[in-house]
């Protein structure tokens, strides 16, 4: 075979190769570290992890207990460690991130912290935090585990979970949407309860200062709100910084290793255990 | 001085070409055409390695082709990474060793390198004034990294007119960036693995 064939034949199958080696998923060929692509197994977290939680469903009138937490951010060892603790509390339903999943916004990450979750026994559930949208994490968080604010129901109470990261929008008035937040409050969807979870609490320099007022006040207006839960601060602490009945939950970080172990019954009754791992 | 020992190095790069086998030269002998020092000694092809999904670029080659220096500018589109990105990079690596296994063709088989790469057109940056000074350690659009690879080299006839040696490479190189190190350097208990902090580039280099 002549060399000119020889050389043809190579630039022919370069471009085959690299195409074939592209679309067979091959996860190292990563284009950016901003690349969103993960197989399909770590895609729409959120809606499987809710299936999850419905194949298992919780009795009316059933006190409900789950673990909380926040902030898993690059605490990868912790992660583990964790796991392994939740794993051995009784009778808890599922697991709250709320929210700074990641600590850079990447796909990665996301990744990471899900191998590490999917081994509790029981499903977990996040909020978005200032940390998932930097860079393109927001296209990110939403490929891996949903939509930015979303609500659901599980036994007697009403989880909302909402978006409050004002400062990666650069405070543009828009972030938490009170216009979908006002209705989700006013609507119990068949709950007898309701818990909202974020992920910086409204009395933080990283709120938006425009809304801070107006989302206060309309969980203050809202009729058996058993408790508004944050993450952010890495300081796990549980009040009522405003004074007006509304109990504010703060997580640790997974780096503190502790968590919260919270039950809640009746219109509004609760109590939080926190757990050192 | 410095810029003196520079030009040296690349007047001396194309004069080191690896030698054609004899019988694939004309018989009248090429006249040697000198290059302009600027003039890039390769042109690359490649897909992955955080540097883009096609990324094309420009290099040149120094020390007897042992040192390679390459601009590269690699694009993403929208539907892989949320916003489509422009990805400007350079690279630069040392391959010491090189294996001729057969007439026309060539291993070397191991090259280390870095890169830095700038990223253009991410969703959120930070705008001016978003963020208090030193709110985030790190750069959104800013990476840089180390890789190890190989190169398979095709040693074409040079062009009979001219003289111009060419050269078709494959190269590979397994890589990292600054963010996944910091994270598996902030878990030394094993929570991560170096396997799961690698990537993977592809490509393409022809010598010209």
């Amino acid at each position: 075979m002549s060399p000119l064939s020889t050389l043809r034949r190579w630039f022919r199958a370069a471009p085959l190769a690299i195409l074939v080696l592209s679309l067979s998923g091959c996860d190292l060929l990563e284009f950016s570290p901003n690349d969103s692509r993960v197989p399909e197994e770590f895609t729409n977290l959120t809606q499987k992890n809710l299936a999850k939680l419905e194949a298992n469903p919780l009795a009316p009138g059933d006190t409900l207990r789950f673990v909380f937490t926040g902030d898993s951010q690059q605490f990868y060892d912790e992660a583990e460690a964790l796991v392994k603790s939740v794993n051995q509390q009784p009778d808890i339903s599922f697991l709250l991130v709320a929210g700074d999943i990641s600590d850079f916004g990447l796909a990665r990450e996301m990744r990471w912290v899900d191998e590490k979750l999917r081994r509790l026994n029981v499903p977990y559930l996040t909020v978005v935090g200032n940390h998932d949208l930097i860079g393109n994490g927001r296209e990110t968080y939403q490929r891996i585990f949903g939509d930015l604010n979303y609500s659901f129901v599980y036994g007697d109470t009403k989880f909302i979970m909402v978006d409050t990261n004002g400062r990666e929008y650069n405070f543009n008035g828009q972030v938490p949407n009170m216009g979908w937040l006002k209705p989700q409050l006013a609507n119990f969807d068949g709950a007898r309860r309701q818990v909202v979870v974020a992920h910086v609490p409204p009395n933080d320099v990283d709120f938006d200062p425009a809304l801070s007022v107006p989302y206060a006040q309309a969980l203050r207006d809202t009729e058996n709100l058993v408790l508004k839960m944050n993450g952010h601060r890495h300081s796990s602490s549980v009040g009522q910084p405003y004074d007006d009945g509304v109990t504010y939950v703060n997580s640790d970080a997974f780096s503190e290793r502790t968590y919260m172990v919270v039950t809640v019954w009746g219109d509004r009754e609760f109590r939080i255990k926190q757990v050192q791992f | 001085m410095a810029s003196l020992l520079l030009s040296a190095l690349l007047l001396a790069a194309p004069a080191s070409p690896a030698a054609p086998p004899a019988d694939t030269i004309t018989a009248v002998p090429a006249p040697l055409v000198v290059r302009k020092w600027y003039r890039p000694t390769h042109a690359l092809l490649q897909t992955g390695g955080g540097l883009g999904m096609v990324t094309g670029g420009l290099g040149y080659a120094f020390v007897n082709n042992r040192i390679d220096a390459d601009v590269l500018v690699g694009y993403v589109p929208k539907r892989f990474a949320g916003s489509a990105l422009g990805v400007a990079s350079i690279k630069l690596m040392y391959s010491p060793f090189r294996l001729r296994v057969a007439e026309q063709v060539q291993v070397l088989p191991f090259t280390i390198g870095g890169y830095y790469s700038y990223t253009h057109n991410t969703i959120n940056s930070g705008a001016s004034g978003q963020y208090p000074a030193d709110y985030y350690w790190f750069s959104t659009d800013s990476r840089y990294g180390p890789f190890i690879g190989g190169r398979f080299t095709y040693l074409a006839p040079p062009i009979a007119a001219t003289g111009t040696p060419r050269k078709l490479s494959f190269y590979y190189e397994l890589g990292s960036n600054d963010l996944y190190i910091a994270s598996y350097l902030t878990n030394r208990d094993g929570g991560l693995g170096i396997g799961q902090l690698l990537t993977l580039a592809l490509g393409v280099k022809a010598d010209f």
